[in-house]
């Protein structure tokens, strides 16, 4: 053996080998990996498509984080306007717009210069009396940027919760307004997993200034309609959404959750689930101010427009408070997460879902597996039985690219999904294909007489060229696809650009190899190919 | 010494001389294909990643008696407009996919959950196995994304044919690439199959690989104009044809071995990939041996007409016509 041919073989060996032991993650539990520093400890993940979970795709409507705003800018010009002594005759918000119509011309300007005094108002139309403001680019673009960042951060703390103890899941921003949440393999109930997404956690203490059994019946005390400022809300039983009480209240509430500084589950006397909560130092101030004014009267504690409970205020209460609701541990629990989280002020909409069922993952892991079986044994016979010695090279070489393909996507991390495993299957037909445009080509230069380490010499030196032509195309198209495409398909774009890579290596170099291992140097009358 | 040989050496079936023929079948294959996508006649089935709407997989235990029939009437009273559904699959389990338009899974109310519920109260214990929805939005970036892919693909495979070939050599290529994606493309449409991500990942595939064959056939008719300089064109197309045969049949051979394993094993979720991929390597393979190579025949002789006899049939050697290196 050559020293160039030792120092080829062991650099070969060596790489095969240290992928080869990359791959052994993928077949060792997590916990045993950990507990043993000799082994990798990273393997191929699994997509959704395998594993089962849910996948979201969600759109955030920052529209209304912009309706927020201009909401609060009307406050504020409101404020402004009465300042001056100005009362304008029409001030309200039309869809993206401010619009405001004063008295005089005089007062216009006046608002006008208010209005741009913000520096983040723009008049976008003034005709006469009238004027139309609207946010600035600028502005606009910050407000958006702003709610994205909320509507992140309070799903990332409803979904990543430590104590729901879900693992691996993903919230992460997609482009100007998506976001992409995956939970894996059934650590969440979809039906769950879509309240955290759908409420909007929005906690309010407000004082109860009458309550009555139905609405008729509030509505009844005050025939002359509600007091300025005040609206009726509901409180609903859980399961059947039954109205049992309403509750006259102030329109602004008196304390919100934005106080809060956590919130947990636990149990009253009588073994009830309950979520009990502390404000912070400046909540728990603005609380027992409340209480102590309010000593005897009901305290309504509302989530979302719905009250909870409205238990009478006894005394002063300092900086913590319970909610009570005929909870299931579960729900108590949810709450919890909700609560702690902070409320989710500007909706979101799912926009693209895949949920796969684990029992469907598995199904489908058991098919990809068994397909990728027959596929490489199906090559392997064909190669062996119709190029004998050089059949079990390319199967040999097969076996190589395939340790090589997965020790590779085990080392980066890669996401192996079901149209991961067609790019696999396709990757060992592709692999036996260089191999076969080699041997052809070498048997066609025994047959045109030549020795048979002349033929191999030459059928590797031209067989190159048309091996990596062939595969460039392909590999095109597969990164082009990466590009491309989102969840599964970018899947089956990795493993396609990984396996044409290594087939590529594993024919000119590996096959080569063996090759020059034998018969190598030697004078044999006859190939076996 | 002695192989096993699919394609004995010494081998000539006269593949040129039915050129005539196999245009004429190609033509007529893209021609009804493109009839029938026609939204008159048939029109593109767009699969729920293109067209939008709610796909569920639902899961009965087997033995218990659920038809399409009941499965339509229970979707539809909780709520799904107009559901389509279709057995799937029977073993352990009976599955069936239920699919509707809808542009949400239900802002307040949700309709996956209703929908399980009325099967479980209608029918028997359901479960959903599979929930895929694709919003209104979404659906549109996908078909844009698609287009995109195929596209830039296309442009980035004809620039390397570009400099991979010489002039001569580069219009018969790209014939040969459209013709095999659209041939494949059309079959689908003819069998009334739908198109979807998985689908369009299999076409991007097929425009890498069914090159490869018509590559070997080039290489080798360039690799033989250099040596047979005053041969007959036909007869050296031919030639070499036949001389890459056995390599054509067993690479396209090989993989579709593979697809084929994955055609039949590799489940339900995967068949519209395995076959698109399936009718790609045979249409690739039956394009290198009867339409690449005739194609550059049809190209050289009106090449020829129009360039008068200062050049003749003979093909000329050097930069342009010649080899760019000896390749097998």
């Amino acid at each position: 053996m050559s020293q160039s041919l030792r120092w080829r073989l062991g650099a070969t060996g060596a790489l095969v080998a240290l992928m080869t032991y990359l791959t052994i993650a993928n077949f060792v539990p997590a916990e045993t990996r950990h507990n043993h520093w000799w082994l990798p400890n990273q393997g191929i993940r699994l997509g959704l498509d395998l594993q089962g979970g849910i996948h979201w795709v969600l759109g955030a409507k920052l529209d209304v984080a912009i309706e927020h705003e201009l909401d609060h800018l009307r406050g504020h010009l409101a404020d402004q306007l009465t300042e001056e002594k100005i009362t304008p005759s029409h001030l309200a918000i039309d869809g993206q717009h401010i619009v405001l119509e004063l008295a005089t011309t005089q007062d216009a300007d006046k608002a006008r210069t208010l209005a741009e005094d913000t520096r983040v108002l723009r008049v976008s139309k003034a005709e006469g009396t009238k004027l139309e403001l609207e946010l600035t680019a600028q502005w606009m673009k910050d407000v958006r940027e702003k709610g994205m960042a909320q509507v992140l951060e309070v799903l990332r703390r409803r979904i990543e919760d430590p104590i729901q103890g879900i693992q691996d899941s993903v919230v992460t921003r997609q482009g100007e307004d998506r976001i992409l949440v995956q939970i894996p393999g059934g650590q969440m109930d979809r039906a769950r997993a879509r309240e955290m997404l759908r409420v909007t956690g929005f906690l309010e203490f407000k004082i109860v200034q009458d309550q009555a059994p139905t609405e008729d019946l509030l509505r009844a005390k005050y025939k002359d309609g509600l007091p300025e400022g005040t609206v009726i809300i509901f409180e609903r039983e859980k399961q059947s959404n039954r109205i049992v009480g309403a509750f006259l209240v102030k329109k602004t509430a008196d304390l919100t959750g934005d106080y809060l500084s956590d919130a947990r589950v636990s149990t009253d006397r009588t073994n009830r689930w309950i979520v009990s909560f502390s404000f912070n130092s400046e909540g728990a101030k603005i609380f027992s101010e409340l209480t102590e004014k309010n000593v005897n009267r009901p305290l309504a504690i509302v989530l979302d427009n719905q009250v909870y409970s409205a238990p009478n205020i006894k005394e002063r209460i300092g900086g913590q408070g319970q909610i009570e609701g005929r909870f299931t541990s579960q729900q108590a629990a949810d709450l919890a997460v909700v609560l702690r989280s902070g409320s989710l002020a500007i909706p979101v909409a799912i926009e693209e879902e895949r949920t796969v069922g684990p029992e469907l993952g598995a199904d489908s892991i058991r098919s990809g597996l068994r397909a990728s079986i027959v596929a490489v044994l199906a090559v392997v016979v064909f190669a062996t039985i119709y190029y004998r010695l050089s059949g079990v090279y390319a199967s040999v070489a097969l076996g190589a690219n395939l340790f090589l393909l997965l020790g590779i996507m085990s080392m980066a991390g890669a996401t192996l999904t079901l149209p991961g495993i067609a790019g696999l299957v396709l990757t060992v037909g592709m692999a036996i294909d260089a191999n076969v445009i080699i041997f052809e080509r070498i048997r066609e230069e025994l047959r045109s007489g030549r020795t048979p380490r002349a033929a191999v010499a030459t059928g590797f030196n031209k067989a190159r060229w048309t091996i990596l032509d062939a595969n460039i195309t392909t590999l095109i198209s597969a990164v082009v696809l990466f590009q491309y495409g989102t969840g599964p398909i970018k899947g089956f774009a990795v493993t396609l650009c990984i396996g044409i890579l290594t087939s590529v290596f594993a024919a000119i170099v590996i096959t080569r190899l063996l090759y020059d291992i034998w018969p190598g140097d030697r004078r044999v009358a006859e190939l076996s190919i | 010494m002695k192989f096993m040989e699919v394609v004995p050496p010494g081998t000539n079936i006269d593949f040129i001389g039915k050129w005539k023929i196999c245009v004429v079948i190609s033509s007529a294959i893209i021609l009804i294909s493109l009839v029938a996508a026609l939204p008159q006649v048939r029109g593109v089935k767009l699969g729920l990643d293109f067209a939008g709407g709610v796909e569920m997989l639902v899961r009965f235990p087997a033995g218990l008696k659920a038809d399409e029939g009941m499965i339509r009437a229970a979707v539809s009273s909780a709520g799904a407009k107009d559901p389509a559904v279709v057995r799937f699959s029977e073993g352990e389990n009976q599955d069936f996919l239920v699919r509707f338009q809808s542009e949400t899974t239900g802002e307040k109310g949700e309709l996956v959950d209703a929908i399980r519920d009325a099967l479980t109260q209608q029918i028997g214990p359901a479960e959903i196995q599979r929930v895929d929805f694709v919003g209104p939005r979404v659906g549109k970036e996908l078909r844009r994304d698609g287009l995109l892919a195929v596209g830039v693909s296309c442009i980035f495979i004809l620039i390397y044919i570009a400099f991979r070939f010489s002039t001569r050599f580069a219009p018969g290529a790209v014939i040969a690439l459209f013709h095999d994606i659209v041939i494949t493309a059309g079959v689908f449409v003819l069998l009334g199959r739908e198109f979807d991500l998985t689908v369009l990942a299999a076409l991007l595939a097929i425009l890498g690989y069914s090159l490869n064959d018509t590559i070997i056939v080039y290489d080798r008719i360039r690799e033989n104009m250099a040596v047979h300089t005053k041969h007959d064109l036909a007869a050296l197309l031919n030639l070499s044809v036949n001389q890459t045969l056995s390599r054509t049949l067993l690479t396209s051979g090989a993989t579709m071995l593979a697809v084929l394993a994955l055609l039949f094993l590799g489940g339900e979720v995967i068949r519209p990939f395995a076959m698109a991929m399936v009718i790609g390597i045979f249409v690739g393979t039956y394009s290198s041996i009867y339409i690449a190579a005739p194609t550059l025949l049809v190209l050289e002789e009106r090449f020829a007409k129009e360039k008068g006899k200062k050049t003749a049939a003979a093909p000329k050697s050097g930069a342009k016509g010649g080899p760019k290196a000896a390749r097998a």
